[in-house]
């Protein structure tokens, strides 16, 4: 299922002209969005992985707490249901100016929050400005944003500093979710406890580190939703507990399953939820480190490596080789190729670079427990093995291995990205713009050709011109190689033959107001 | 008893400090830091920073541990820097979980040791005897957690008997909840406890008093349990309180298995998390509990053994 309200025309030539298909890839529906008529009522139980930590939008990271934080508080535009688009949220449609600086959002009516307060452009204007807080972890997102004000109650106008393109994907991001002015009277840590929203759901009760119930708020926007009477999320860490607790019908969706149990628990009749995601797993490397600076070394360790097989192996199956440096599910991106899995062709490489015999050693750094990154160490550490180079695996603590990374004390390192806005701008400048604060994603890779070409990217409004920009930066990046792309893998769900609705959109979250239980 | 009281209570208040110096050590030694976890792979090492300063982590260790003493004083636990709540709050909540668990463990590991080891001792060297001698190597050899997933497939799954685990929200289905996690407790218990109470058993069975309450003709069942389980039961209570502190450790397993939000669940979190006052706190309860367990083993020996006088 998903949101079908018309999107305005300059939107809807923007997503054209983005080659969104509007489609959503059938491999990974857990349910047709046609699977009879939804009916109204039942408690919904969701196990998920680890417990919502902190709600606050200027500081939470975790996953958990933005889809739950998701329930309850809208965007002015959200994310669409194939990854690259956008649809209206609590705005209705949007115009640009000529000179592409200032943005006029005209607002949806009759929206109320969970309180039955009427939503108006006061509280999207404070909305918006505490999501600029200098201190926010998210504020880089938000920074090209210069002001916004109101331009009668259901009108706001947002300026940039410079025409932004990514503005409205920008704005889809939780952080900038939509909340009653000055927090309708509440501090900031009272209100961020239990956040209000205009969204389907309203929070009942939080029982930190263990549960959160939420229930339908009855002044939600889109008629006759939701349908399930409330939502409860049980933070279960034990894979098989989860399991065991779908088929015993504790929980109805369980999260993260272990990829081996799948095919059992397909067979035994639940549903599998292998959604496409925006997760893309790569390897990094330091060009601190010497061998590294020489992009012959970089290519010939690509070369030697075999994504294939390794995205086989450590999702069971379920991974896909990367062909690019974006993911499938992006907009703009492009299957350029990429050098992986070629032992001849590596030792080729190797020959020609300033280290035409290896003979050095590789500090590769994981995850103590970290199930993926251990697993790839391994794969790396035997598959550089007939190149003569050697690789050192120094198992750290999970914030340890990022500590360690932001001070470049590392040769190598696993990581993976998702996606938090459908627009590829907050990757390609996290992790290929040498000029931006990561640094390449902590690897120094500096070309200044990549770094120009996404600074285009960002005041580009053209979606042609965009695609050619971004096809052109996953070339060079392809052909640089400062990272290895391992592959993409799927969200992971099953749920009771009884839920129906489900569907996880490729950056995370879902639309539980779209979720029904049967008999 | 009251002076052999306070010297065991002031002996405690030693190991407790030494526990928290230990933890505290330990917590601070091993990389990792709470900020960066919180903050997430994006967050720069300056905003990391400012957080570390703003809870007080960028101070001199020994500065930060005089301070967390100063806070115990005090009776404050300190604030979980994941939660942002009182440790009091998560442990006040979490604690009557675990001990619940344990309680309804120790239960069914004496309501079963009892008349095992009463029915091997009495049949000593036949069938009986060696069946239930055969109990503890069977028992030793299943890890909880595997014994807790089979309970929970055939009691939860096949027969449905019981939830498949939670802790359900009223005190009817907290106790339906604790029944499968008390028969792991129980099965880990169970085997070492048959044992040392058979083998006092048998040992007691054997002696000049109990020859002599046969002779002079009490039944065979006042022989039994007052005689003989009476002074049986002596060094059994010093083995359960040992194993009751072995299982509060153990109680981070049994928990994970069943999801039940006790103790031991918030442990594993706090240590992945790097929430220090809640490991501190955690951990520094453990000691409590497993050194008032075994001060109630002593007062146990007292109250079973007219002859055993404390403080002397």
């Amino acid at each position: 299922m998903r949101i079908r309200t018309a999107v305005p025309a300059a939107l809807a030539v923007l997503l054209l002209a983005a080659g969104c298909s509007g489609g959503v890839s059938a491999a990974g529906s857990a349910d047709s969005p046609a699977s009879g008529k939804p009916v109204h009522g039942g408690n919904l139980v969701i196990d998920i992985e680890t417990p919502q930590q902190d709600f606050d939008v200027n500081t939470t990271s975790d996953n958990e707490s933005i889809w739950t934080y998701d329930q309850v508080a809208q965007t002015l535009y959200l994310n669409g249901p194939d990854g690259r688009s956008l649809v209206p949220g609590l705005a209705t449609s949007y115009s640009l100016s000529a000179s592409k600086l200032q943005w006029t959002f005209r607002l949806r009516h009759g929206v109320r929050f969970s309180t039955g307060a009427p939503m108006t452009s006061k509280d999207v204007v404070f909305s918006i400005e505490q999501a600029l807080n200098p201190k926010s972890t998210w504020n880089f997102i938000d920074a090209p944003i210069k002001s916004v004000t109101a331009a009668g109650p259901y009108t706001v106008v947002i300026t940039t500093k410079t025409p932004w393109a990514p503005l409205l994907a920008d704005l889809a991001l939780f952080a900038n979710a939509i909340v009653p002015d000055d927090f309708g009277g509440q501090t900031r840590a009272a209100f961020f406890t239990h956040p209000v929203g205009t969204g389907p759901f309203k929070i009942k009760s939080w029982v930190k580190g263990e549960s959160l119930k939420l229930v339908r708020n009855p002044y939600y926007w889109q008629p006759g939703k939701p349908y399930l009477n409330s939502v409860t999320y049980n933070a279960v860490s034990d894979a098989s507990t989860r399991v065991v607790q779908l088929k015993g019908n504790q929980a109805q969706i369980i999260e993260a399953a272990p990829f081996a149990q799948l095919s059992a628990l397909k067979a035994a009749g639940y549903r599998l939820g292998l959604f496409p995601s925006t997760r893309i797993d790569y390897v990094t490397m330091n060009e601190l480190f010497k061998p590294f600076k020489d992009p012959r070394v970089r290519l010939a360790v690509s070369d030697a490596l075999n994504t294939r097989a390794i995205m086989q192996a450590v999702f069971f199956g379920h991974g896909q080789a990367a062909d690019s440096p974006l993911m499938p599910d992006v907009s703009y991106y492009s299957p350029v190729g990429l050098h992986v899995g070629n032992l001849a062709a590596a030792r080729k490489e190797l020959a020609s670079s300033s280290y035409p015999h290896g003979g050095f050693s590789i500090d590769f750094i994981a995850g103590a427990g970290d199930p993926v990154q251990t697993a790839v160490a391994q794969i790396v550490q035997a598959e550089l093995k007939p190149l003569n180079i050697a690789v050192k695996i120094r198992e750290l603590d999970p914030s340890e291995v990022t500590a360690q990374e932001q001070s470049f004390h590392f040769g190598m390192r696993e990581t993976y990205w998702t996606m938090d806005i459908i627009d590829p701008d907050e990757y390609v400048s996290f992790v290929l713009d040498g000029q931006a604060g990561s640094f390449a994603n902590f690897t120094h890779f500096n070309d200044p050709v990549i770094d120009s070409l996404t600074s285009q990217a960002e005041v580009t409004f053209n979606s042609s011109t965009r695609q050619a920009l971004y096809t052109r930066i996953q070339r060079l990046a392809a052909a640089d190689a400062p990272i290895v792309w391992l592959g993409y893998s799927p969200y992971d769900y099953v749920s009771s033959p009884a839920v129906h609705g489900f569907y996880v959109y490729p950056e995370g979250n879902a639309h539980l107001e779209n979720v029904w239980l049967s008999g | 008893m009251s002076r052999y009281i306070a010297g065991r209570l002031a002996q405690f208040v030693l190991v407790l400090l030494g526990v928290t110096l230990a933890t505290f050590a330990l917590l601070h030694l091993v990389p990792g830091n709470p900020a960066r976890t919180l903050l997430g792979a994006h967050a720069t090492a300056a905003e990391v920073a400012l957080l570390d300063r703003e809870w007080g982590l960028s101070r001199p260790l020994p500065a930060q541990y005089a301070d967390y003493l100063v806070r115990l004083l005090h009776g404050n636990l300190g604030t979980s820097i994941y939660y942002q709540v009182p440790v009091s709050t998560l442990i006040g909540r979490a604690l009557p979980v675990t001990l619940a668990m344990l309680a309804v463990g120790a239960f069914f590991g004496i309501a079963a040791a009892i008349p095992l080891a009463l029915l091997a001792a009495v049949r000593q060297g036949r069938a009986a005897d060696h069946a239930v001698r055969i109990l503890p190597l069977v028992g030793l050899g299943m890890p909880p957690f595997w014994v807790g997933f089979i309970l929970l497939i055939v009691f939860s799954l096949t027969v449905r008997l019981f939830p498949a685990g939670g802790y359900g929200t009223t005190p009817a289905q907290h106790l339906e909840s604790l029944i499968l996690p008390g028969l792991t407790v129980a099965a880990v218990t169970t085997p070492i406890l048959v044992r040392s109470l058979r083998l006092a058993l048998v040992d007691v069975l054997g002696s000049d008093f109990v020859i002599a309450a046969t002779a002079r003709g009490l039944a065979r069942w006042r022989v039994l349990v007052r005689h003989g389980l009476r002074n049986a039961l002596v060094p059994a209570v010093s083995v359960l309180a040992v194993n009751l502190g072995y299982l509060l450790g153990g109680s981070v397993v049994i928990e994970n298995v069943f999801g039940l939000p006790g103790v031991g669940s918030l442990l594993l979190t706090g240590i992945f998390n790097r929430d220090f006052d809640i490991v501190q706190s955690v951990t520094l309860i453990y000691a409590l509990l497993v050194v008032l367990i075994n001060l109630g083993a002593d007062l146990a020996y007292a109250a079973l053994d007219p002859r055993v006088v404390l403080g002397r």
